[in-house]
């Protein structure tokens, strides 16, 4: 397949207001990460980065506001053009990302 | 046979139902249709294959090896009329008489089963370390997920670390892809490897298998440390690098001799965790075992648990990966085919023999491999007290100790204490590390600490959902409601 021919295939949504493109089939949270976006939410207690860990739906740590639904698995659900995907902050507003960890941070 | 209990007197029209379609759900299908019966296969993904055969959810730029998973997709489709497939189906409650609450595409329904096999697979053991929850640490599953399923390169400079062959597959997958893959750290000493041996030689397929494994990532240039543990994850935001010690044969790492390596990505695990979510709902009765989870079902030799008419299969009912679970599905299928009276129970016995051969076979080299795995109390010191034990409530591991040390040494009491694994994830990521670290802190055995305790619904679903409204612009207040009312539940 031509780069042309998967560029016209490509999904266009949006992410925090950043217009993303995937391709077809491929999770939220897997074409966010093709684009370097893997802070996917900002925790509620210590405003800390998460992003995408199991891949399979066990962890529920790359929750994210998909069409104003919160809470939506972005490693399980698949990308759709048009689709408005935003990062959850503290208290279940729409947050940017923290820069703070948990224990880890240098 | 053992296959004969309480359960309803079955004829052609039992109603049959597999959850999961990975290796095990996928072969007791498929056996159940050889021998004419009818099947519904339950699975929460697109389609079927499970995690280890995961259907690619865009198309691979590179002709993929031929895979047992093909193989299998093909056979199910083959028996297209016998074995229906619901596809993108969670199974959110099991209730009396196999019953199951099913959510799906349409909503929220009730599937009845004279006969129910859950073969609910397995996820990664990652217990916690020092910034384990920063960006760009994932399990190595996930990376394999991105890498293979997605078309996606899970970082630019990735290390692999834990323990097991699967550290040594995803390393392949990734340099197969053109990704960096800077080294591979195990906590496995070579020596170790030596001294179980014997038992690898019972398997000389599977021990050539994986020593091709390692003179593939020696060819592939990938630097193999082993006696090696993470230590920690650092970062501003993401993962920027980790920190790497030798360790001995308890896993306890020599700080002084640590060193960084910078990386964008680490992919941690250290085994796999059986789901035990569905079972628990079934109210089959459980076993401690030494492996990562620490929990199985108990089962008879046809894979029949404590519930008459419900059996497991496949690495849910212990894990022993792909080619064990196929078996087993096999031999499960059989065992149901009987005692539905579809076959003879001599023919069940004759055709049981060679499938129960090759597992005894393959148990012993399994054994070996599961000595090497067992969990140290080295892996379950790393985390310092600030470090967040339970990803969901963000509880840390300063507050777990507190409680431990006013005397909640049980998971139930820990978690009524300070909230751990009342999180979304139910407990999956936090509590079989927790139990573990509770075991390895010498406060009682597997069975004082008790296993994880999941409620319906297993995944959650919104009060619409469970209605059969299925309105896609549900309230988020809705959604909320039915997190709570689960939170009171499970601290009752």
């Amino acid at each position: 397949m031509s780069t042309s021919q998967l560029r016209s295939e490509m999904v266009q949504f949006e992410f925090d207001g950043r217009q993303v493109q995937g391709r077809p089939g491929q999770s939220v949270a897997a074409a966010l990460w093709a684009v370097r976006e893997a802070v996917l939410r900002t925790t509620a207690e210590h405003q800390a980065p998460r992003g995408y860990f199991c891949g399979m739906g066990v962890c529920f740590d790359c929750l994210v506001t998909i069409d104003g639904r919160p809470n939506c698995q972005a490693c399980l659900v698949p990308i759709a053009a048009g689709m408005q995907v935003t990062r959850q902050g503290p208290a279940g507003t729409s947050g940017t990302s923290g820069t703070e960890s948990d224990g880890g941070a240098s | 046979m053992s296959p004969d209990s309480a359960a309803p007197k079955p004829s052609d029209a039992s109603r049959l139902v597999v959850v999961g379609a990975g290796p095990a759900g996928m072969a007791t299908a498929i056996t159940l249709a050889e021998r004419g019966l009818k099947v519904t296969v339950v699975d929460q993904n697109p389609r079927p294959g499970g995690q280890i055969y995961r259907y690619p959810a865009v198309p691979s730029t590179k002709p993929r090896d031929p895979d047992r998973g093909g193989a299998l997709r093909e056979l199910l489709a083959e028996h297209s009329d016998l074995i229906t497939v619901l596809s993108g189906h969670n199974v959110v409650g099991i209730y009396p008489e196999r019953r199951l609450g099913l959510c799906g595409p349409e909503g929220f329904r009730i599937l009845e089963a004279d006969r129910l096999v859950l073969a609910p697979g397995a996820y990664e053991y990652v217990p916690p370390f020092p910034g384990w929850t920063l960006p760009g640490v994932m399990t190595p599953g996930a990376a394999q997920q991105l890498v293979k399923s997605q078309g996606v390169a899970p970082g630019r400079r990735v290390l692999l670390a834990g323990t097991g062959p699967f550290l040594l597959v995803v390393a392949l997958a990734l340099h197969e892809m053109s990704v960096p893959v800077v080294g591979i750290v195990d906590t496995l000493r070579r020596r170790d490897a030596f001294w179980k041996l014997p038992s690898l030689l019972a398997d000389g397929k599977l021990l050539k298998q994986g020593l091709d494994y390692v003179n593939g990532v020696r060819k592939a240039g990938i630097p193999l440390m082993t006696g090696h543990i993470v230590t920690r994850a650092e970062g501003r935001g993401h993962l920027e690098q980790v920190v790497v010690a030798p360790c001995d044969a308890d896993w306890v790492p020599n700080h002084e001799r640590s060193r960084p390596i910078v990386v964008d990505t680490l992919c941690v695990g250290y085994g796999f965790v059986p789901r035990l979510g569905l079972a628990q709902l079934a109210g089959c009765e459980l076993t401690a075992t030494n492996l990562p989870g620490g929990w199985i079902p108990v089962t008879d030799a046809w894979g029949q648990t404590s519930v008459p008419g419900v059996f497991t299969a496949g690495d849910g009912a212990g894990v022993a990966g792909a080619i064990v679970a196929e078996l087993a599905g096999q031999l499960v299928g059989l065992g149901v085919a009987a005692s539905c009276g579809a076959i003879e129970a001599s023919e069940a016995q004759r055709s049981a023999e060679p499938i129960r051969e090759r597992l005894h076979q393959l148990s012993r080299f399994r054994r070996g491999l599961d000595e090497l795995g067992s969990l140290r109390k080295g892996l379950s010191q790393l985390a310092d007290e600030s470090t967040v034990v339970c990803r969901c409530e963000e509880i840390r591991r300063g507050e777990v100790d507190e409680a431990i040390s006013s005397g909640s040494t049980t998971l139930r009491s820990l978690k009524m204490a300070t909230r751990l694994g009342m999180g979304p994830c139910q407990g999956r990521m936090c509590q079989p590390a927790c139990a573990r670290r509770l075991y390895d802190l010498g406060l009682g055995s597997l069975e004082d600490i008790g296993w994880p305790a999941f409620r319906p619904p297993l995944v959650p679903v919104t009060v619409g959902q469970l209605a059969g409204l299925n309105d896609p612009e549900q309230e988020p207040a809705e959604a909320k409601l039915v997190e709570d009312a689960w939170d009171t539940d499970s601290a009752s």
